[in-house]
């Protein structure tokens, strides 16, 4: 399986949408994005990281020390209110975007005008 | 991004810096044994796993990097970080830093003063409501049409009543006031003003109230300095009595503390003392100075149009008496600033060549700091710093220097601002300008410099600092960086020539002006004013009789004489004469009232006849003495002793309203002719004067002039204790020696000249430490090849003539710049010199000839260094 790089400004959306279900460490988002797109999307720490303290900064997401199952602690992101409705406007832009985008890839040729 | 939730967090991090990375430390430690751990599970081996997980993540280092730089607190740390080894850089050569923050300092404190004073001139509004709705009204007079500073009375009771651009108009006249009766008699600096004067500035009186017109004479009001100083601030001032020039006045009101008003911005001190103006209805007489408020929303030219309508009117009507032919303003802020303004911009101009010179230099001593640093620059950009990165760390060391430079600057005006304003002509607009504003180094000021600071880095930082970021590996890059450091040369020799023109004019001038004979020897002589309080002329003259004789009879004193017109004082009485005959003549003559000692105490040399006797006295025949000037004017092949003219005399005559002005016509026999000597200034040529006595003109207000035999100013007390014995309420004013009043004469030009000269040196200075550093980096870097051409036999005049060679070309062409510069820019000077020519070739030539021996050592002494080099040491170089 061959993984590809993400749609620019998207990463924000993904770990925004893979912390609606619960509370994850770093480790433990990137896995989870990689799992539910097959392998397609490989979330690089590089990027990931300075994703986390851009979507701390900005309120949508809340760090938590927690123990790990092997008695270590992890830093948890869970997803803030404000988050929530972040994630929220986001998705419906995308969808809104996803679908003029389709509508225009399937539109049928109409040759060079 | 900048909200709360982000400083906060942003001020977390910088404070709590450490456990910040201690957490992003843990976390991506846990991020990779998290992925090792998965991938121990898919199968690899420990060892393999870390492996994968390390090259997967990249440079630990690089992430870490990444995280920082979300938040806005790395900006400010990456600055912090520059700033530090900034610092460190400028501490590792102290010598370098020291040159070049004490150049800037010149530069950025040099302008800072000049800054201060077009700042107190120019940009500090009058202390009155509205100002700009303000003016100054000027009749049209004369065939020319000239503006004249005062209206006839007449004419300002026409405008007022007629003008409807005008919200209200106002008359006033300086008029200086004999205050008696409390303590010490003094006398005051004062102004007569018409009812509504302070409404019309817009400014009301902190106690009491202004004139109203059913007023009588007798009302006064008082500056808020003088009322502390002389009332102690009493509160129940108002409705009390004090006595000026022998007469009762009622107070009643006191000014606030911001009004300065001066009746003359370029000559009076400010007013402390007002009563009514009063009224001459004459309207060939010319006594009030006319100021208006413009009302709301009428423009300038609406009002000029309708004044001039009302004076054509007037011309009408009073074909015989009007003398105005029309009305022009000035706005009063520029009336007070008159003439000032062109000074602080031509020395702003000068200050601003001298900045100039110190960004030269130090972008000089930086292109030299930068070819040192050439290998550091070189290892960085190998380790990965970007262009940008570089840049900025060199802009950082640039602002660092323009700080401490800016601030030394700073605590230079501080020191150098109270200097300026002490040195400041007295008796101009520019001295008034300054005392009013309280001249000192205020926050305007700091800013300024600051941001000039800023901008100064900019200038000489961002030229070196792009040429560090281009290693010069070619030797073409080489031999451009010659040729910026060249030109930078060309550009400080040009600018300081241009200064040294400037200065060598105003001393020329200066020595000029000095030079001059002013027809008496001004040495030993001390004068003062004195104004009798006595009303009628003959107790004027009686009582100048009194003072006289007494100081005549005075140890040391040599002679003692009285004049309405000293010399030099500004201050000269021009009317018209006639030469009666079958063809009369009419001339003009200054009249001079003085005691028969006159001639005698100045030292001025009677040429033919006689002089003034006490003997010419209210009862005898009228005589008059006039000086050369006028005798070869109107009797150029005759002797005038033994001839009559008709002289005119102005006597006020009680009138209905006030005072009118009658002319009366006096023969009198001119019997003798004194040598010329210089009247109102130092510098214009004399006029025909006529001296006439005292006894016969009585005057109430004369200078005494004292001859002595000792140093002039210890026989003050002495010569005021002599006059309070005639007069006990006498106030004694303006006591000055007379070099004093020529030092006054010259004290505009010497403040140009102070100021000017002092930055022709600093840029003349700082321009040989460029050229130095510029010659001495030439012989540096040329001490090989130096030392082969010695080895091989070369002398050392051919060696200094190498290092020479280098800097001559630039040399040159700064000298031809700086030559045609300042022939174009001394034009601007020309209002201040005296009798000496903007393009005066003997100055141009001795200044070029100084600014070339300048360079020329400041090119030597390095080059002279080259020859002393040791061939052994200097091929072991490098």
């Amino acid at each position: 399986m061959k993984s590809s790089e993400l749609v620019q400004g998207t990463l924000d959306m993904l770990i925004l949408k893979t912390l609606a279900l619960e509370p994850l460490h770093g480790y433990g988002i990137a896995l989870r994005i990689e799992q539910i797109s097959k392998g397609v999307f490989r979330v690089n720490p590089g990027s990931l990281f300075p994703a986390f303290r851009r979507l701390e900064r900005a309120g949508w997401i809340k760090p938590e020390w927690r123990p790990t199952e092997n008695n270590r602690r992890a830093k948890f992101y869970q997803l803030t209110n404000l988050g929530r409705k972040q994630l929220k406007a986001e998705t419906e832009a995308w969808e809104r975007q996803l679908t003029a985008i389709t509508r225009i890839m399937r539109a049928p040729a109409i040759g060079n005008l | 991004m900048f909200d709360l939730r982000s400083i906060v967090a942003g001020v977390r991090a910088l404070f709590r810096k450490r456990q910040v990375e201690r957490e992003m430390d843990e976390e991506l430690r846990g991020y990779l044994e998290a992925a090792a751990k998965e991938k121990i599970r898919s199968g690899m081996s420990q060892e393999e796993a870390l492996r994968s997980v390390r090259v997967d993540m990249g440079s630990m280092d690089a992430v870490k990097e990444e995280i920082r730089s979300v938040g806005w607190e790395s900006t400010l740390e990456t600055i912090w970080r520059d700033l530090r080894f900034g610092f460190r850089v400028l501490r590792r050569s102290p010598g370098f830093t020291a040159v070049a923050a004490l150049t800037l300092a010149l530069g950025v404190g040099g302008t800072a003063v000049v800054f201060s004073m077009l700042d107190a001139v120019l940009l500090r509004p009058l202390p009155y409501p509205h100002s700009e709705r303000l003016f100054r009204l000027f009749p049209l007079e004369g065939k020319r049409k000239r503006g004249v500073e005062q209206a006839s009375y007449a004419d300002f009771r026409d405008w007022q009543w007629q003008s409807r651009t005008f919200e209200s108009l106002a008359a006033y006249q300086g008029s200086s006031m004999n205050l008696t009766g409390t303590a010490e008699p003094e006398r005051l600096e004062g102004s007569t003003i018409t009812p509504g004067f302070f409404a019309t500035l817009g400014v009301g009186p902190v106690l009491g109230r202004e004139f109203r017109s059913d007023d009588t004479e007798s009302v006064a009001i008082v500056s808020y300095a003088l009322w502390q100083r002389r009332f102690g601030g009493d509160a129940g001032i108002i409705g009390k009595p004090i006595d000026l020039e022998g007469r009762e006045y009622t107070v009643v009101g006191v000014l606030p503390p911001q009004v300065r008003f001066r009746s003359m911005p370029w000559a009076a001190p400010v007013s402390e003392i007002f009563v009514p103006v009063v009224p001459v209805p004459a309207r060939n007489w010319h006594s009030v100075r006319v100021v208006g408020r413009l009302a709301a929303g009428v423009s300038k030219e609406q009002a000029l149009a309708e004044m001039n309508g009302i004076a054509a009117r007037l011309a009408q009507a009073y074909p015989d008496s009007e003398r105005a032919q029309g009305v022009t303003f000035e706005p009063l802020a520029q009336y007070v600033v008159s003439g000032a303004d062109q000074t602080v911009w031509l020395l702003l101009g000068a200050v601003a060549f001298v900045l100039l010179i110190a960004c030269a230099n130090v972008a000089n001593l930086l292109l030299s700091q930068g070819a040192a640093r050439e290998r550091e620059m070189a290892i960085r950009t190998a380790v990965g710093a970007s262009r940008g990165r570089i840049l900025r760390q060199l802009l950082t060391e640039s602002l660092l220097l323009a700080g401490s430079g800016g601030a030394i600057g700073a605590a230079l005006a501080y020191w150098a601002i109270p200097l300026v304003v002490r040195i400041a002509p007295p008796f101009s607009s520019l001295f008034s300008r300054l005392e009013d504003a309280h001249l000192r180094l205020n926050w305007t000021v700091l800013v300024f410099s600051a941001l000039l600071s800023v901008l100064s880095s900019v200038l000489f930082g961002v030229l070196p600092a792009w040429k560090a970021t281009r290693p010069a590996q070619s030797s073409l890059a080489a031999s451009r960086v010659g040729r910026t450091r060249g030109g930078l040369i060309a550009l400080e020799v040009a600018l300081s020539l241009v200064l040294l023109v400037g200065a060598g004019l105003m001393m020329k001038s200066l020595v000029r002006l000095l030079d001059i004979d002013v027809g008496f020897r001004t040495e030993h002589l001390l004068t003062m004013d004195v104004a009798a309080n006595s009303s009628t002329p003959e107790k004027q003259a009686a009582f100048f009789d009194h003072v006289l004789q007494r100081l005549a009879a005075t140890p040391a004193v040599i002679s003692a004489a009285a004049v309405t017109d000293l010399p030099l004082t500004r201050y000269f009485k021009r009317d018209g004469f006639q030469i009666p005959g079958p063809h009369p003549v009419q001339g003009t003559a200054n009249y001079n009232t003085v005691s028969p000692d006159y001639f005698r105490a100045m030292g001025i040399p009677l040429l033919n006849g006689r002089g003034l006797q006490i003997s010419d006295s209210a009862k005898s025949p009228l005589v008059g003495v006039i000086n050369r000037s006028m005798a070869s004017k109107y009797w150029p092949n005759e002797n005038p002793v033994g001839k009559t003219i008709e002289a005119i005399d102005v006597v006020a005559v009680p009138a209905p309203e006030g005072f009118r002005m009658q002319i009366k016509p006096r023969l009198l026999e001119i019997v003798g002719i004194v040598a010329d000597a210089r009247q109102y200034a130092l510098e214009e040529p004399p006029d025909p004067e006529l001296f006439i006595p005292y006894d016969q003109w009585p005057a109430q207000e004369m200078r005494l002039v004292l001859r002595v035999a000792a140093e002039p100013s210890s026989l003050i007390p002495r010569v005021e204790k002599e006059i309070w014995r005639v007069d006990p309420d006498q106030p004694v004013t303006d006591i000055k020696t007379m070099d004093e009043w020529v030092a006054r004469e010259a004290a505009g030009r010497r403040f140009i000249l102070l100021l000017i000269g002092a930055f022709a040196s600093i840029a003349a200075a700082l321009a040989a430490v460029g050229i130095y550093g510029v010659a001495s980096y030439g012989m540096r870097q040329r001490t090989h090849e130096i030392g082969v051409r010695m080895a091989l036999g070369a002398r050392g005049q051919q060696v200094v003539w190498l290092i020479l060679r280098q800097n001559l070309t630039w040399l040159v062409i700064g000298m031809v710049a700086g030559l045609a510069s300042a022939i174009a820019l001394t034009r601007l000077l020309a209002s201040y010199l005296y009798s000496v020519r903007p393009t005066d070739p003997a100055t141009f030539a001795l200044i070029m000839l100084v600014e070339l021996a300048i360079a020329g050592l400041a090119s030597f002494i390095p080059a002279r260094r080259a020859t002393k080099v040791d061939p052994m040491v200097a091929l072991r170089y490098e």
